[in-house]
């Protein structure tokens, strides 16, 4: 089933703003794909929404651009007071090193990436 | 309830989850947890991303039961970390957020998840019969006894956790399995397999 077109062009719009404000020169579509080993294509048919990304696609990018996964999705659906809990109970495993402790909270909000994109799907 | 019953209840839970799901060998396969955890409702996320110490995780929130699996580790720790977060799944799901890594293995909700794992895996009354079978009565075990014993029996339980389990139930002295190199020895006793002996020709060829 087709995402709507509202998340799938949201999901396009912000891959592309989100790689032009990179730093203070931003990205090509070229050096992006390198970064995240696609062809550049594939960035540019996800910036005109022509391809849809898979959320481990959104993954990857996220991390190339140093944001969080939940920032290609519209605001209104990624604000939750869930997020307080993920953050509370992520206080607790402060034992691990501080590598798993990031890869806890990334996986976290990847979780929270893939409902907001399936209840996209669904509208 | 003090901490050997608890124990031992865990060791019920699990052979009433082999019952359950008709596991009869002491061969669990990622497969057998897969079909486990798929009854269970459980998802499962491969993460490949690079985990320092953290092998599993499991989270019980909002969004459901989900367990996160290092997707670089072997066959036999995948299987044992999926057992050991199915534990967490049965038992823990109140505490919302379980993980399996070398800072709090000795906490007693982490050791009975080992002690589930292990027993899901290959239940110590097996493991004693097997041993009575190959002659092994008294703390006679060696670690050539394990490494035939594994062979054998094809089990996915490790040479770690068959060692500490023989130690534990008196079939070996204490410490008398540590430090044992046992991929070492299992090559001296079953010779080279077969993917080294291919990778060695290849390096030979070029």
């Amino acid at each position: 089933m087709a995402k709507t077109p509202s998340m799938r062009d949201h999901v396009a719009r912000r891959i592309r703003e989100l790689r032009t404000n990179y730093g203070k020169t931003g990205f090509s579509q070229e050096a992006l794909a390198n970064m995240i080993e696609v062809v550049p294509n594939t960035v540019s048919r996800w910036e005109t929404g022509t391809y849809e990304p898979t959320l481990d696609d959104l993954d990857r990018l996220a991390r190339a651009l140093g944001v969080s996964i939940l920032d290609f999705f519209p605001k209104s659906d990624t604000e939750s007071p869930k997020e307080k809990k993920v953050e509370a109970l992520l206080r607790t495993a402060r034992g691990l090193h501080d590598n798993d402790l990031e890869e806890l909270r990334l996986w976290a909000e990847y979780r929270r990436a893939r409902q907001v994109y399936k209840r996209g799907r669904k509208r | 309830m003090d901490r050997s019953e608890y124990y031992e209840r865990m060791k019920l839970l699990a052979r009433e989850t082999r019952a359950r799901f008709g596991i009869t060998s002491p061969r669990v396969l990622r497969s057998d947890l897969r079909r486990i955890y798929g009854a269970e409702g459980i998802r499962i996320t491969l993460w490949p991303h690079k985990l320092h110490k953290l092998r599993g995780a499991y989270v019980h929130d909002d969004l459901g039961s989900e367990v996160l699996l290092a997707k670089s580790l072997p066959e036999d720790p995948t299987v044992f970390t999926m057992a050991h977060e199915l534990k967490h799944h049965y038992v823990d799901a109140g505490l919302s957020l379980s993980y399996c890594d070398l800072s709090n293995e000795s906490n007693p909700i982490e050791i009975a998840a080992e002690i589930f794992a292990a027993e899901l895996i290959y239940p110590e009354q097996d493991f004693a019969r097997d041993l009575h079978q190959m002659g092994i009565l008294g703390s006679t075990c060696t670690a050539e006894v394990l490494v035939r014993l594994k062979h054998d029996t094809r089990t996915t339980l490790s040479y770690a956790g068959l060692a500490k389990r023989a130690e534990f139930m008196g079939f070996a002295p204490p410490s008398s399995l540590a430090a044992i190199r046992w991929k070492k020895l299992e090559e001296q006793i079953y010779g080279e397999p077969i993917y080294k002996t291919i990778l060695r020709r290849r390096r030979g060829s070029r």
